[in-house]
């Protein structure tokens, strides 16, 4: 039987769907999506954006109001029908994905079971963790969200399959980032944490990176580590996954040589990014890094055509703290929290922000 | 347009089901009413029928593809043979079955939002 008790064989890294008409119907989505994003969305920006220049508007000034925005746009007939679009191939992949895997629900838990306690690494949790509230919502519209689908992890890994356009089949986007990942200045990298791993494509990339270190991945659902931890054992890669929350991490002081986090900051509330800064400051050791890949913050200029977008992912792709993050100086809360801030390099998903946070 | 103003739905309160593999919590957002962008919301619920037909055209164009290619690889001509078949009644009801969830698919958009045509505020 083939990774995650499912026997159509493995697509790239990734377990097919259940049945034919399943992976042909995502597939599908796939394409429709690549098209929404990188034909559609364009036409949608230039017309949008023409009917703020019609209506004498600028388009450089970050203090057009985004309700502003909204209102032009709306005059251009493409703007509903592209947001229409999206958010019905979302909520069909998600609908479809969830039915296919869940037809084999019951086998993909026995394979998670036979995993659990499995080796080379652990998989740490704590029968009486509490998943605060704030974590529990059906984030991207994915039915339980991260936290509350057993089988979520496979549900979101074929999700994120169709959400990359195919372009992560192998990891290659998280084996990028780890390759990206800036480690300290005196070169000594023995314990490395992925903050928000999910279903842990960059804690094994991170391991690839650094075989010698001891490697963590940290996320705040059990659906997701555990699918994380299954899918690592099975793989014989010798990583740690442990179900805890991001402000407030069982570890030691100074533990880290590295922190590294792929687009978790956007996805918690804003007011509760400064205990996690603190804990990633806390957690690492002096001259340690935090390496972050996240959506851009305040300090970046945005066309209206991004706001636009990122406004309705958050409304209506269920992103309910993205807004809150976008617009908060991230970069100043981390100055906030003690880290020496720079620039990272960028990765070739240029809507992302790369920051390099050292602990002096 | 008028999908502003709503927020994410919280999913329900309480320990969270990890031990069940069906959990009738989830699945909020995606079985709700979802939202509506035109003027007219049958607007969005023919949008969502004609991407549902799309969807399962594809679908079956791709099986076909691959049903051929498997069958000729077994020495069959499969275009010939389907068109000479005569079903049996079971086969028929089995394949109304299949023609009726297909029907209800490509019409759940209209029922879903039966109650938000005039929700254009």
């Amino acid at each position: 039987m083939s990774e995650a008790g499912l026997d159509r064989g493995q697509l790239g890294v990734l377990p097919r769907p259940v049945r034919l008409a399943d992976e042909s119907y995502l597939e599908f989505l796939e394409s429709f999506r690549d098209v929404l994003l990188t034909r559609m969305f364009p036409a949608m920006a230039a017309a949008g954006h023409a009917r703020l220049q019609a209506a004498g508007l600028p388009l450089d000034d970050d203090a057009l109001a985004l309700a502003t925005i909204q209102r032009e746009f709306a005059k251009a007939p493409i703007v509903p029908s592209w947001q229409r679009f999206m958010r019905s191939q979302q909520e069909m992949m998600w609908r479809r994905t969830r039915a296919s895997f869940g037809a084999t629900a019951e086998a993909q838990l026995d394979w998670l079971a036979a995993f659990d306690t499995a080796g080379p690494g652990r998989l740490v949790v704590d029968p009486d963790f509490a998943v605060p509230d704030y974590a529990r919502r059906e984030i991207h519209l994915q039915p339980g969200g991260y936290t509350d689908d057993p089988i979520g992890g496979i549900v979101y890994h074929y999700g994120t399959k169709v959400f990359y356009q195919g372009g992560n089949d192998q990891d290659e986007l998280h084996a990028e980032l780890a390759a990206l990942t800036t480690p300290p200045a005196d070169g000594e990298v023995a314990n490395v944490l992925d903050l928000g791993c999910s279903i842990g494509q960059g804690t094994i990339k991170l391991k690839a990176r650094f075989p010698e270190a001891e490697i963590w991945g940290l996320d705040v659902a059990l659906p997701m580590v555990r699918y994380a931890h299954a899918r690592a054992a099975q793989q014989q890669v010798a990583v740690n996954f442990i179900q805890a929350l991001a402000e407030d991490m069982p570890f030691d002081d100074g533990k880290f040589d590295i922190v590294f986090a792929y687009i978790i900051f956007h996805e918690l509330p804003i007011a509760i990014i400064p205990a996690v800064l603190a804990e990633a400051f806390r957690v690492l050791r002096p001259g340690g890094q935090f390496v972050i890949f996240e959506f851009p913050s305040a300090s970046q200029h945005l066309p209206p055509a991004h706001r636009f977008m990122i406004d309705y992912d958050s409304r209506d792709n269920c992103e309910p703290y993205s807004p809150g993050f976008v617009h908060a100086d991230f970069r100043g809360l981390l100055a906030a929290a003690g880290f020496i801030v720079s620039d990272g390099p960028l990765s070739r998903n240029s809507f992302l922000q790369s920051i390099v946070a050292t602990r002096p | 347009m008028h999908g502003e103003a709503r927020q994410s739905v919280r999913m329900k309160p309480g320990p969270h089901p990890q031990n069940s593999p069906n959990p009738a919590s989830i699945g909020i957002e995606i079985d709700g009413p979802g939202r509506a962008y035109f003027d007219t919301v049958v607007t969005d619920n023919i949008i969502d029928m004609v991407m549902e037909l799309a969807a399962e055209v594809w679908t079956v164009r791709d099986r076909q593809y691959v049903m051929e290619n498997v069958l000729a690889s077994q020495g069959i001509d499969a275009a010939t043979l389907i068109e000479a078949h005569r079903p049996t009644a079971e086969e028929m009801a089995a394949r109304r079955i299949l023609r009726e969830a297909f029907v209800a698919r490509l019409l759940a958009g209209f029922l879903r939002r039966a109650d938000v045509a005039e929700d254009k505020s």
